[in-house]
């Protein structure tokens, strides 16, 4: 039971760190791709789960889970699919333009990073990601997160979740 | 006569899968009433009380993969996949991995969940969907129901079956 238990718990864990929101990327969700889907109800459902007041990154944690909506992420190792997410990632930005908050190289990866911005500068509404591996091993990640957050809380929550792209968004969100 | 015809009009729901399917070869089903937990031999505080009093039962089905009935995987698969989007549950979430995947569904409003559904599948071993029946649960009585499994040892016997289908490689 315990096994069975822990299994469950680090299932749904990671989960709630990838997820994607819009449905124009919901055709990734096949064989070869690694998708993680989290919708607003269970963040809604999550927020509400009492955790240790003193452990202050798990209440850190609540916190941004209650402003989250939508996560998906799809992970993928197949050119096929990396060269269908490109374009899929370019017509969704013509379709709705979000302004690239950065783009790195590093280690043979590119990261891209759009975000639709809130009511103040540091406010995201919706944030893409798209990592481009550098080799055939190397997985390429495209994710997408909406909701209403800061983006200072991405870098904590991808840190906590051990997300790809963590080092990329702290200093996005540091400029 | 009429009887029938209402009932072949209804809609498929998962409940009248678990009955069909609990009968035939490949499947193997659990029903459980929260009192396999031994409850009064533990201690309760008042809010594990208040989370097995929400909780009715746990119906488990579980599909074995025997390497051959790959076919049949799928197909039921599925079925349990269409099952979850038209008799209307909410998707909460949904993790796909390589060969198998979860998802985790419930119905009912807010904190209000009347069920809830766990779909495990994993090519190699089958699947198995484990519905969670109650009147007003909430995610905190979901959790403190799985300590209270923990302190209670509960006879894991009846849920091996269950427990291959999660071990993953």
């Amino acid at each position: 039971m315990k096994k069975f238990i822990i299994t469950l718990l680090l299932a749904v864990l990671p989960s709630l760190m990838f997820a994607q929101t819009n449905s124009a990327f919901d055709k990734f969700e096949k064989d070869g791709v690694d998708a993680v889907v989290v919708n607003k109800k269970m963040f809604e459902l999550m927020g509400n789960v009492k955790m240790d007041p003193k452990d202050k990154s798990a209440q850190q944690y609540l916190n941004l889970i209650k402003k989250l909506d939508n996560l998906k992420v799809f992970s993928t190792t197949n050119n096929k699919i990396v060269t269908d997410m490109k374009s899929t990632v370019d017509g969704y930005l013509k379709k709705y333009p979000l302004e690239e908050l950065m783009r790195i190289n590093e280690g043979g990866r590119a990261i891209k990073i759009y975000v639709k911005s809130g009511a103040t500068s540091s406010q995201v509404k919706e944030l893409l990601m798209f990592v481009e591996g550098g080799g055939p091993k190397d997985s390429s990640v495209l994710m997408s997160l909406t909701g209403n957050f800061d983006l200072s809380e991405i870098s904590f929550l991808t840190d906590y979740m051990k997300l790809p792209g963590g080092a990329a968004l702290k200093k996005a969100s540091k400029k | 006569m009429v009887l029938t015809l209402v009932s072949c009009d209804q809609k498929p729901t998962l409940q009248k899968y678990f009955v069909e399917k609990s009968q035939e070869k490949g499947f193997a089903s659990i029903d459980l009433g929260t009192g396999f937990l031994k409850a009064d031999k533990l201690k309760l505080d008042a809010e594990e009380t208040k989370a097995l009093e929400s909780m009715k039962k746990l119906n488990v089905l579980i599909f074995k993969s025997n390497g051959t009935n790959a076919a049949e995987f799928d197909k039921e698969k599925a079925k349990v996949k269409d099952l979850l989007k038209t008799d209307n549950y909410d998707e909460l979430m949904k993790v796909s991995l390589e060969g198998g995947g979860m998802s985790v569904n419930t119905k009912g409003e807010n904190d209000h969940i009347e069920e809830f559904v766990l779909f495990l599948n994993r090519k190699e071993t089958g699947f198995g969907v484990i519905r969670v029946l109650g009147k007003d649960m909430t995610p905190q009585n979901v959790l403190t129901m799985v300590n209270l499994l923990q302190k209670s040892g509960a006879n894991s016997g009846q849920l091996k079956p269950l427990m291959d289908i999660m071990k993953t490689k």
